[in-house]
């Protein structure tokens, strides 16, 4: 009995200190009250003390908010802001890659800096055109450079030259000619990088158009697309083109270029440094930069924008103008081997040419045939797009379906897709 | 009153005999200690509610809708259904490719006693041999991918080394690059890992099985064959039971051995529903569609329980009272 009149006076004290302790703890709220916004980059980790650094300027400017830096792996970043999207807590500003800011902005959940960028017109002039302009959805501007690149065709010189051939090639046929020529036993001609489309230079180089237009509706299934195809599986079945080209995603095809074995690399150029890394072989006399045939090109880019959800879009839009200033601009180029699609660029070059002249030759493709960007149809669904096209082309380079009919289905399937 | 089935039953149980009164009810021991066990089971049960039954009946509802991070639901009845079945030829590949997976668990086990009945003989140094065996169980799947996916290497791989030196073949054969080569290569990754688990569990079914049994077989003249066709595998029932269940669960759970070692790939070739699952949820960010999705995984679960359940004649995880 003693013992239950025991248990009636403890509860109500335990209930008690836990009232008691919620309100202490709501005691600290206020200090909360201090503005905040966060930013969520892209795989950079190793750039923390430099990101430090931004936030200390940017204390400078908004010494009353606070800036709360978040970090992901590429293979997670999407996931991460999805959930963070549905949680409502999704970071104020992203750097995201490729075309993946579409859907987002497709979506409404990107804030659109076009009046940004109107109220301050040096801006405009300040980031690059041509980058820009791959970051423009239904005429709305969504993001903002903050590094960039894109595809080029890296040669193994002493391969070439072993072929008895003396410049890159200057059209498709040379290139797959080239390539076969190059290919004895355990070496292969070519290798490309496949994600975000960054193999349709192969197709743009042949006249291929992705889509109508208006962009509502496939254009590609036609003769030339299905010669081109069909050239690829056979070089593919051939050996001249490594099958790792159409399976790997980035650490095997460069890896595959990197052992010294291949002869063409098609990859942007980042793949550079990952190549260099682990290429004993590579030298400003053995490895050769080249534009494909044609000068196209796809852009694999990294961009700022801005959540929709943010609470304060002007003060994260003050914080993306300050991360992409000329001081952090060159900051970055020259800390992780980048351009950045600003004014900065040519500093940066310049830095290069002294400091690492390959590395310069690499980059200073980056900036050229900017007229020849592909695939950067502005398009809604184009994960799905590139899911549905890539999985009929992938089985027709593999040998698994005949060229003219994985065009035919892919047809179907991307028609069905944006219809 | 009392009831006298109540508390005749009661009383077996060792608990206090039920008290009933007429028109209400008194709290008397037998419901304070209800009380009790609810109090105890509450925690628990509210995790299960929020954490499995709540999310699992939003997946449901979300099947049925059209729903992005960006926009309100709208109700989209069975259009995400009729697209699976209709016309998503990468769903039925990957329902297909699971249940080709799920059905290496049989191999696994078949291996697994073999190796359990090895390991059981009065060898010297047997104890290091079981070790050796089962560490290949705790390492985390996406080690085991890793080390899989370089024995792989066409180029660099230990498994073309081994097969190019012994002249079986003149090339690497690019064992997860290939249509017929990735999903076999990823399911012997798959039984490497959980082998050494299902070795366990048989090796201690195996020595339940009294020694007397075998003796007197041996004496009747019944062959080493016979003994294990009519005690050994009899008696191993439940272990081989276990084990299949585990397995099974294991096929449908392993995203990280086939993410990390082919992405489920080449072509989709190697692509589990689970994964699919993912790839749907955010590669495409189709979060509706991967609930319609995870609704039919859900129903695909259900119906192998039941019939793993039917098999172990009704009573798969059912609890004696104590008497």
């Amino acid at each position: 009995m003693r013992g239950m009149t025991g248990r009636r006076r403890l509860l109500p004290a335990i209930a008690a200190a836990v009232v008691a302790l919620a309100t202490l703890a709501g005691a600290g709220r206020p200090a909360e009250a201090q503005r905040k916004i966060s930013v969520l980059t892209w795989n950079i980790p190793i750039y923390k003390e430099k990101i430090e650094g931004w936030t200390a300027d940017f204390k400078r400017i908004h010494p009353d908010v606070q800036v709360e830096w978040l970090d992901k792996k590429g293979t997670e970043w999407a996931t991460f802001y999805q959930t963070q999207l549905v949680g409502g807590t999704a970071p104020d500003v992203i750097d995201v890659q490729g075309g993946l800011w579409l859907e987002y902005a497709a979506n409404g959940g990107l804030v659109d800096l076009t009046p940004y960028l109107a109220r301050e017109p040096q801006l405009r002039d300040y980031y690059n055109p041509k980058f820009l302009a791959t970051w423009v959805y239904e005429g709305k501007q969504f993001m903002v450079p903050f590094y960039v690149s894109k595809t080029l065709l890296f040669y193994n010189k002493t391969l070439l030259k072993e072929a008895g051939l003396t410049r890159p090639p200057q059209s498709f046929d040379e290139l797959i000619d080239y390539a076969r020529k190059m290919t004895k036993g355990e070496r292969s001609g070519l290798v490309t990088l496949n994600f975000d489309w960054l193999y349709w230079p192969l197709f743009a180089m042949n006249g291929v158009e992705l889509l109508t237009p208006d962009g509502k509706k496939a254009a590609f299934n036609t003769p030339a697309a299905v010669k081109t195809l069909e050239t690829l599986a056979r070089a593919t079945e051939d050996g001249v083109i490594g099958k790792v080209s159409w399976t790997g995603r980035w650490v095997e095809n460069n890896g595959a270029f990197a052992s010294g074995t291949v002869g063409f690399h098609h990859a942007h150029a980042p793949a550079f440094f990952y190549v260099r890394g682990g290429g004993k072989w590579v030298s400003a006399d053995t490895l050769g930069v080249a534009h494909v045939p044609g000068g196209y090109a796809t852009p694999n880019s990294h961009g700022f924008g801005i959540s929709k959800s943010s609470k304060h879009p002007d003060i994260a839009w003050d914080f993306v103008k300050l991360i992409t200033n000329e001081k952090w601009a060159y900051t970055f180029g020259t800390t992780l081997n980048n351009l950045t699609g600003t004014r900065t660029d040519q500093k940066i070059l310049e830095h290069f040419r002294k400091e690492d002249p390959l590395a310069a030759q690499v980059l200073q493709t980056q900036v050229e045939h900017l007229d020849k960007l592909v695939a950067t149809w502005p398009q809604a669904k184009d994960a799905e797009i590139k899911e549905a096209f890539y999985a009929e082309i992938q089985a027709a380079l593999l040998g698994r379906k005949k060229a003219a009919e994985a065009l035919a289905e892919a047809e179907r399937k991307v028609n069905r897709i944006i219809r | 009153m009392e009831t006298g089935s109540g508390s005749a039953a009661a009383t077996r149980r060792g608990w206090p005999p039920r008290r009933w009164t007429r028109g209400r009810r008194r709290p008397g021991p037998f419901r304070r200690r209800g009380l009790l066990i609810a109090a105890f089971l509450a925690p628990s049960l509210l995790v299960f509610l929020l954490y499995r039954v709540v999310p699992l009946g939003w997946n449901v509802l979300l099947s049925f809708q059209r729903w992005s991070p960006f926009k309100p639901a709208k109700w989209a009845g069975l259009h995400h259904y009729e697209e699976m079945l209709l016309h998503d030829d990468v769903f039925w590949q990957s329902l297909w490719n699971t249940v080709v997976f799920m059905s290496s668990s049989p191999i696994a086990i078949a291996l697994a006693l073999g190796v359990a009945l090895l390991v059981d003989q009065p060898i010297r140094g047997r104890a290091l041999y079981r070790a050796a065996i089962f560490l290949s169980y705790p390492l985390m799947t996406v080690a085991v991918g890793i080390i899989w996916r370089w024995l792989y290497d066409e180029k660099v791989g230990l498994l073309n080394f081994a097969l190019i030196s012994l002249g079986v073949v003149s090339r690497g054969i690019p064992f997860l690059d290939s249509f017929q080569w990735a999903m076999p290569a990823v399911i012997v990754a798959a039984i490497w890992q959980i082998l050494g688990f299902f070795m366990i569990i048989l090796l201690a079914g195996l020595q339940n099985i009294p020694r007397e049994l075998h003796e007197a077989a041996a004496i009747d003249g019944a062959g080493a064959g016979q003994r294990f066709g009519r005690i050994t595998l009899p008696l191993l029932r439940p272990a081989i039971f276990l084990c299949l269940v585990l397995g099974i669960i294991s096929s449908f759970t392993s995203f990280d051995l086939i993410y990390v070692m082919t992405r489920g790939g080449p072509n989709y070739s190697t692509e589990l529903l689970i994964t699919y699952i993912y790839r749907v949820a955010f590669g495409l960010s189709k979060l509706d569609y991967a609930a319609a999705l995870t609704v039919v995984l859900f129903l695909f679960l259900l119906a192998l329980t039941w019939l793993a359940n039917r098999a172990a004649g009704g009573e798969a995880g059912a609890v004696e009272a104590p008497e």
